[in-house]
C-alpha cells in the first residue's frame, strides 16, 4: 500500500507548487497535492473525516477500515466526448487517513451528501477522555 | 466600521472559480462543474441573453463542540460564466445537479445541425 502521511507528495518547493498551480495536470496520479481534500474534525464521541469528491457515487467508492488506518479510494471517471475545455482531474485516488484512537469499528458510517463525504469514526469507551472524580479524604 | 460590518466581513467565503470540462456530443454541448458542498437550494443559474451565469455557495458550519485537527478545504462561494454561443438553443437548456456536480446540456438549435452537402458532378 502507498505510504500516504501528507497532503503532497514527496518534496515539494514553493516554485513546484506555484508550477502546479498554474499547469496543472488533469490526471490525479500525476499531481503533486493529494487527492481528495480531507478535513478531520472530533468531537468528544467521534471522529469524523470529511472529504470533496464531487461527482462520485457512493457505491464507487471504496471505503476500508483498517486496524490503524482509513483508505479512501475511488477513481473519477471521465466523460466521453470531444472536450474544449478540461479542468476537473480524472483517473484513480487513493488517500490513507492514519488514526491513532481506538475506534468502535462496528459502528462506522458514511454518508454522502452534495459531494461532500462524511465518515464518522465513534470512538471506542476507553479512549473517550473521563472526568476523574476527586475524592475529600 | 462597526463591529457589526466586520463580523460579516470575517465570514465572507473565498470566491472560487469552479473546475470545468466543456464537451461536445452528437446531441450538443455538456458542461460540468465541479461545486462540491452546494445544494440544489443555494444553486443559482442564471441566463442573460448570451451570458450563463453559475453560482452557488458551499458553507461547512461546525457543529457544536466539534474541533477541527486537519483542515484541506474550506467553505466558498462558486462563480463561472459562460458565453453562449448562437447555435445553442437557449430554450431548451437543461440544468441537473447531482453529487455536487452541476450538468449544464446546451443542444444545438435545430437548424444548425450539422448537414452533410452533396457534392454534384457537373
Amino acid at each position: 500500500m502507498v505510504i500516504d502521511l501528507s497532503p503532497f507528495y514527496g518534496a515539494t518547493t514553493p516554485i513546484d507548487r506555484l508550477f502546479e498551480s498554474l499547469w496543472p495536470s488533469m490526471a490525479i496520479s500525476q499531481r503533486s497535492v493529494a487527492y481528495p481534500p480531507i478535513n478531520i474534525g472530533e468531537d468528544d464521541e467521534n471522529l469524523y473525516v470529511r472529504c470533496e469528491i464531487p461527482g462520485m457515487d457512493i457505491a464507487d467508492l471504496d471505503l476500508t477500515l483498517t486496524d490503524s488506518s482509513l483508505v479512501i479510494k475511488g477513481e473519477r471517471k471521465p466523460v466521453q466526448g470531444k472536450y474544449y475545455r478540461q479542468e476537473r482531474p480524472t483517473g484513480v485516488f487513493q488517500r490513507i487517513i492514519n488514526i491513532q484512537a481506538a475506534i468502535d469499528r462496528d459502528a462506522v458510517g458514511a454518508t454522502m451528501r452534495d459531494g461532500l463525504l462524511e465518515v464518522v469514526l465513534p470512538k471506542s469507551d476507553e479512549s473517550k477522555p473521563k472526568k476523574i472524580s476527586i475524592e475529600a479524604v | 466600521m462597526t463591529e457589526n460590518e466586520l463580523k460579516t466581513e470575517e465570514r465572507r467565503l473565498p470566491r472560487v472559480k469552479p473546475a470545468t470540462d466543456i464537451i461536445e456530443k452528437e446531441d450538443g454541448f455538456y458542461i460540468f462543474v465541479d461545486m462540491p458542498g452546494v445544494s440544489k437550494e443555494s444553486l443559482i443559474i442564471d441566463l442573460n441573453e448570451d451570458e450563463l451565469k453559475v453560482s452557488g455557495k458551499a458553507e461547512y458550519s461546525l457543529p457544536e463542540g466539534q474541533k477541527l485537527g486537519h483542515v484541506e478545504f474550506g467553505g466558498g462561494e462558486y462563480f463561472r460564466s459562460f458565453t453562449v454561443s448562437h447555435i445553442v438553443d437557449k430554450d431548451r437548456i437543461k440544468a441537473t445537479l447531482k453529487d455536487g456536480v452541476l450538468e449544464l446540456h446546451l443542444p444545438r438549435l435545430e437548424k444548425v445541425q450539422p448537414r452533410k452537402i452533396e457534392i454534384q458532378a457537373g
